[in-house]
């Protein structure tokens, strides 16, 4: 009995920011404008190994990463969590790692398969 | 800040209404906002001056919001109150789990085993969800059991199936569930235990 039961139902909730998917929407994109400003002197003070346009790029991923999402109040939740990393990206409350962990150039990909998983040591 | 001292300005106009120069300073101010807005003011005097005497007058609380503008003021209402949404209940975009601890995880609903060495039924009134099992291996350190599963052990209760269908969806796991056996009630006849052609009969002892 594995079928998937329809869970969408107009309901009533209590919001967290916005109350509608307009004003949702503007805090999003005030975000996005702030990010977008500060990362020249992002890549300046934490001496990125990046040029502007990765990091704009790298923005734009991070921000598309969402935006199958509907709900006003993951929308507001993940606006306060982006306005978080952004305050504390400005006040060098991290440290460079923490910013290229974004690329994620140092990990390595799993094995995929069933013989690579094998010969990885894993299955 | 243009606006509060513009406010402020507003309530002192009628006490400094000689000071021409005063007046003039606060004209230029209220020229840039609506008059709409300058109505609510603050009082700096000790006299109040009411309309109706027959309402008691109640001193306001905070500045908070008697400073606030109409808009934010009924945005802060709305805010207060509900809001309608159509949407699934779906936490998995800010919860933090990795993406593989949701894509490949399964969780299995059930009804706990009875314990057939007992005969308290009391357990099997909840629903429990436990997750798929992961690679296990032995810890060449001190020989203990190790996993690298955060979900392992994991073992939740629920009141009802759909509450943990629920909670499933809302994490974005995958589920099965899985009934409970159907057990036709056993007859209870004192008559079935002296049957001869029916294989109901019982020992007396």
């Amino acid at each position: 009995m594995a079928s998937k039961l329809a869970r969408a139902g107009v309901r009533q909730v209590k919001p967290i920011l916005s109350v509608d998917h307009g004003e949702a929407r503007q805090r999003v994109l005030n975000l996005y404008k702030a990010w977008y400003r500060q990362l020249p002197y992002i890549v300046m003070d934490y001496d990125l190994p990046k040029s502007k346009e990765e990091c704009r790029a790298k923005l734009r991923e991070e921000f598309m990463k969402h935006h199958h999402v509907q709900d006003i109040r993951v929308i507001d939740m993940l606006v306060i969590k982006g306005q978080m990393e952004l305050k504390e990206t400005v006040e060098i409350w991290k440290q460079k790692h923490g910013l290229m962990a974004y690329w994620k150039d140092t990990v390595e990909p799993k094995p995929q398969g069933f013989l690579n998983k094998f010969l990885d040591g894993h299955e | 800040m243009k606006v509060l001292v513009a406010k402020y300005d507003a309530c002192l106009r009628s006490a400094v209404s000689e000071n021409k120069m005063a007046l003039r300073f606060t004209w230029s101010l209220l020229s840039e906002i609506p008059i709409a807005r300058c109505h609510r003011a603050v009082s700096t005097s000790a006299a109040r001056y009411v309309d109706d005497l027959t309402v008691k007058q109640v001193e306001p609380k905070s500045t908070h919001k008697t400073l606030m503008t109409s808009e934010e003021a009924s945005h802060e209402k709305a805010v207060s109150g509900y809001i309608t949404i159509d949407t699934p209940h779906d936490i998995t975009a800010i919860n933090g789990v990795p993406e593989e601890q949701l894509k490949t995880r399964r969780v299995l609903i059930k009804i706990p085993t009875k314990n057939s060495m007992q005969s308290g039924t009391n357990n099997l009134h909840r629903w429990k969800i436990s997750f798929d099992e992961k690679q296990r291996w032995e810890n060449p350190l001190m020989g203990w059991a190790s996993t690298a599963d955060p979900l392992s052990n994991t073992e939740v209760s629920f009141s009802s199936r759909e509450d943990a269908i629920a909670f499933c969806e809302k994490n974005g796991w995958n589920w099965i569930t899985e009934s409970p056996p159907v057990k036709p009630p056993r007859v209870k006849s004192y008559g079935a235990n002296f049957s001869w052609n029916k294989r109901t009969r019982r020992s007396t002892k």
